[in-house]
C-alpha cells in the first residue's frame, strides 16, 4: 500500500544522522522566516495584498503579457513566445546558433529544469555552465536539485569536498571547509564567466509596465552571467509577469524573508536591455501548460506561486523525506501540486506526502492553499486511475461498517478478541497497519459504552 | 497561428472568474525614527560595512586606508583620483577582472534591508560585480524607509539596467554554512557622505 514517495522516504531515512540534520536545518530556516515575518507589523497585510495582486494578475494575464512584450520590445529586446518545452528549447538553440555560441553560463532557473534545456543543448554540442554554487555542485555531480532555493542541500561539505577534488576544482586534498570550497568554486566559475559566449538568466518577476526582467540572487551570479558575455537570454514563465513597481515592492519584500529568512537578497537586478557592448537581449515567455492550468477550477491558483520555497522548509514531510523522495523535479507542497497539474498519472504517488497540517499555506507569502489542494487531488485519484485498489477496498468496507449501526456495534464489542491473536500473526507484513506502527490494543468496552456507563 | 496568438487564445478560452486589482495605497510599510541609523545597522547585519564620512574628508584617503594592499582600483567617478582602471574605457568587460576595489555611486539606500539603488552609469557594469571589494558612495541624506518608497523613486537612464545591492555576495549552498564572497564582491563598504561633499 506504500506510495512511491513513502518507499523513497524510507531510503532517505536510513541515514538517521543526516535525516535529523536535514530536518533541523529546514526548521532553522523556517524559524528565520518567522523572525522576519514577526518583525514586520504589516506582514499579514502584505500576504493578503500579494495574494490579491496575483489573483488579479493571473486572471488578466493576456493583457499584462501583451503590455510586457510591448514594453520590452520598445526597450530594444527581442521577445519570443514558447508554447511548450520543445519550442522553448528550440528557440534557445536557434538564438545560440545564430550567435555561434559554444559555451553559455546561466543562473538558476527552475523553468529550464522544467523544460529539460541543459541536456537538450548539451546534446547539440553547447556547453552549459550553471553558476549558482548549489546548481553548479549538482551539475558536476550529475544530479537534479533537491530543493528549489537550496539545490544541493542533500550533500554534506565532505561530499562537495570530494567532488571538487575529483573535478580538479580544489587542490588541497582533505580541505572540506565550506569557506575554502566556496572560494575554489569562485575561481573556477570566474573563468567560466570570462570565457562564455552567452549568459542566461531566469526571472523572478517581469514588469508589464516597464518591460523589466527582475532577477534576485545572493551570489551575484545572474549579474556576472550578464556582465561579460555578449548575449543575454532571459527565460520567464508566463505567470511571473506582474503589473508594476508598486506590486513588485510587495513581492520583493516577501520573497527572501519567506524563503531564506533574510531581509532581502543581496542583488535585486532589473534588466531592460543589453549592455552597450553586447548584442540585443532576448526574452522568452514560456507557457508549457500554464494557459491550460488557469482553466482548472480547483487548482488554477497554483499559478500564484513565486517559488520562494517556504512551503518546503516548513513541511514536516519534506523535512523528513528530502527532495528526492518526490517524483516531480520540484518537491514539497508546491511540487506535489505542480506535478499533479503536469501529469497526474505519473505523480499521484506524491499526494500521500502530506499530513494535511496546512503549515505550508500558513506560511505561504501569496496565501496559496497548497494543503487544501493536495486534499482535493486525493479525491480525484480514482478519476486518474491512480487510486490504490487496497485502499479503495478498505474505504468500501469502512463505509459499509460505519453505514450500519448493527455491524458497527458488533465489531466494536468483538474487537478486543483480536488482542489474543499471537503477535507474530498480527505484526506481520500481511497487515499494512503493522508497518511502522505497533498494533494497538483494543479495549474490552467500546467508547460509547464506556461513556454511557460513566453517566 | 503564431505561438503568441496560440498561447493567448488558449489562455482567454480557459480563464474563468476574473479578480480586481487590490488597492495598494493603504499598505502600512515599516518606518523608522532614524532611517540612517537603521540603514547602518542593517548594512552590518547583511555582512557589509557602513562608514559615516566626516565632512570635507577625502574619500580617496579613506579607501586607501581601508584597502592598503589594493593595486587595481576601478572607477569612472570624477572624485576618485586613485583609480587605475575606468569601466568606461576598457576594451572589453573582462578586462576589469582582477580589480581589487571597484568604486561606484548609489542613489539612495533603503533602511529596512540595506539595499542601495545603483543604476548603471558606466559602460561596463561588470565593475559592480567583478571587483573583489566594492565601495559604494552614498549621500547619507538619501535613505528611504522601505521598498514601497524605494520603488516609487527608482529611475533608469539609457543604459537600461539598475540593481539594488545589499551587502556583499554570499552563499550558504555548501551545507548551509554562510560564506561571504560567492561569485561577486567579497566585501561591500558603504561610504555615507555629507551633502556638502557631493
Amino acid at each position: 500500500m506504500s506510495t512511491q514517495h513513502s518507499k523513497a522516504a524510507k531510503a532517505f531515512l536510513k541515514n538517521q544522522t543526516y535525516a535529523h540534520w536535514h530536518d533541523a536545518t529546514f526548521w532553522a530556516v523556517r524559524t528565520k522566516r518567522d523572525n522576519m515575518a514577526y518583525g514586520l507589523d504589516e506582514w499579514e497585510q502584505l500576504r493578503e495584498k500579494a495574494s490579491q495582486i496575483k489573483r488579479h494578475t493571473i486572471t488578466h494575464l493576456d493583457k499584462y503579457l501583451d503590455q510586457f512584450a510591448t514594453a520590452a520590445e520598445r526597450n530594444g529586446c527581442e521577445v519570443h513566445w514558447a508554447k511548450d518545452a520543445k519550442e522553448f528549447n528550440e528557440i534557445v538553440f536557434g538564438i545560440l546558433k545564430n550567435h555561434n555560441v559554444k559555451k553559455m553560463v546561466k543562473s538558476k532557473s527552475m523553468l529550464t529544469e522544467e523544460c529539460g534545456m541543459n541536456p537538450y543543448l548539451e546534446a547539440k554540442g553547447i556547453e552549459v555552465v550553471e553558476t549558482d554554487l548549489g546548481e553548479r555542485i549538482i551539475q558536476l555531480k550529475g544530479q537534479a536539485p533537491s530543493h528549489i532555493v537550496m539545490p544541493a542541500i542533500h550533500l554534506s561539505h565532505d561530499d562537495v569536498g570530494e567532488l571538487f577534488e575529483e573535478k580538479g576544482i580544489s587542490n588541497e586534498k582533505g580541505n572540506h571547509d565550506p569557506t575554502y570550497l566556496t572560494y575554489r568554486a569562485r575561481l573556477s566559475l570566474r573563468n567560466e564567466f570570462l570565457t562564455a559566449d552567452a549568459g542566461m538568466t531566469g526571472a523572478n518577476f517581469g514588469i508589464a509596465e516597464t518591460g523589466d526582467i527582475v532577477v534576485c540572487t545572493n551570489e551575484g551570479n545572474a549579474d556576472m552571467s550578464t556582465s561579460c558575455p555578449k548575449l543575454h537570454i532571459a527565460a520567464i514563465g508566463l505567470e511571473k509577469i506582474i503589473p508594476n513597481y508598486d506590486c513588485l515592492a510587495v513581492f520583493q519584500r516577501m520573497l527572501c524573508r519567506a524563503g531564506t529568512g533574510q531581509p532581502t537578497t543581496t542583488y535585486t537586478s532589473h534588466f531592460r536591455k543589453a549592455r552597450p557592448t553586447a548584442d540585443h537581449m532576448h526574452i522568452i515567455l514560456v507557457d508549457n501548460g500554464r494557459s491550460e492550468w488557469i482553466g482548472n477550477p480547483q487548482h488554477w491558483e497554483v499559478l500564484k506561486c513565486i517559488r520562494c520555497g517556504s512551503c518546503m522548509n516548513t513541511c514536516p514531510v519534506y523535512r523528513r523525506s528530502g527532495g528526492y523522495s518526490y517524483s516531480y523535479f520540484i518537491p514539497g507542497p508546491i511540487g506535489i501540486n505542480l506535478g499533479m497539474l503536469r501529469n497526474p498519472q505519473q505523480h499521484s504517488g506524491n499526494v500521500s506526502a502530506c499530513t494535511l497540517c496546512l503549515s505550508c499555506q500558513t506560511v505561504c507569502p501569496v496565501k496559496l492553499n497548497l494543503g487544501d489542494q493536495i486534499y482535493q487531488w486525493r479525491q480525484q485519484l480514482d478519476d486518474f486511475g491512480t487510486a490504490n485498489p487496497q485502499k479503495k477496498l478498505m474505504c468500501k468496507g469502512m463505509s459499509m461498517v460505519y453505514g450500519s449501526p448493527g455491524i458497527y456495534n458488533l465489531g466494536t464489542s468483538l474487537a478486543h478478541w483480536a488482542n489474543y491473536i499471537p503477535s507474530p500473526l498480527m505484526n506481520c507484513s500481511l497487515n499494512p497497519w503493522a508497518e511502522g506502527h505497533k498494533m494497538m490494543e483494543f479495549p474490552k468496552k467500546p467508547f460509547h459504552k464506556m461513556i454511557k456507563d460513566y453517566e | 497561428m503564431s505561438s503568441k496568438e496560440d498561447i493567448l487564445k488558449r489562455y482567454r478560452a480557459n480563464v474563468k472568474e476574473q479578480f480586481d486589482m487590490p488597492d495598494l495605497s493603504d499598505i502600512a510599510g515599516v518606518t523608522y525614527p532614524d532611517p540612517l541609523l537603521q540603514f547602518i545597522n542593517m548594512t552590518k547585519s547583511v555582512g557589509g560595512n557602513a562608514i559615516e564620512v566626516a565632512k570635507g574628508r577625502d574619500i580617496n584617503e579613506i579607501i586607501r586606508e581601508l584597502y592598503p594592499e589594493a593595486k587595481e582600483i576601478a572607477s569612472n567617478l570624477s572624485e576618485v583620483t586613485i583609480a587605475t582602471r575606468n569601466p568606461d574605457n576598457v576594451s572589453q568587460a573582462s578586462d576589469l577582472n582582477g580589480t581589487d576595489v571597484g568604486i561606484i555611486r548609489g542613489e539612495f539606500g533603503v533602511a529596512e534591508n540595506a539595499c542601495i539603488w545603483i543604476p548603471q552609469t558606466m559602460k561596463e557594469k561588470a565593475v559592480m560585480f567583478i571587483s573583489e571589494n566594492l565601495v559604494i558612495l552614498l549621500p547619507k541624506s538619501q535613505i528611504v524607509n522601505n521598498m514601497h518608497e524605494a520603488y516609487r523613486r527608482i529611475e533608469f537612464n539609457n543604459y537600461g539596467y539598475g540593481t539594488f545591492i545589499s551587502g556583499p555576495s554570499k552563499t550558504a549552498d555548501i551545507a548551509q554554512v554562510l560564506v561571504m564572497g560567492a561569485q561577486a564582491a567579497r566585501s561591500a563598504t558603504v561610504l555615507l557622505l555629507d551633502d556638502s561633499d557631493l
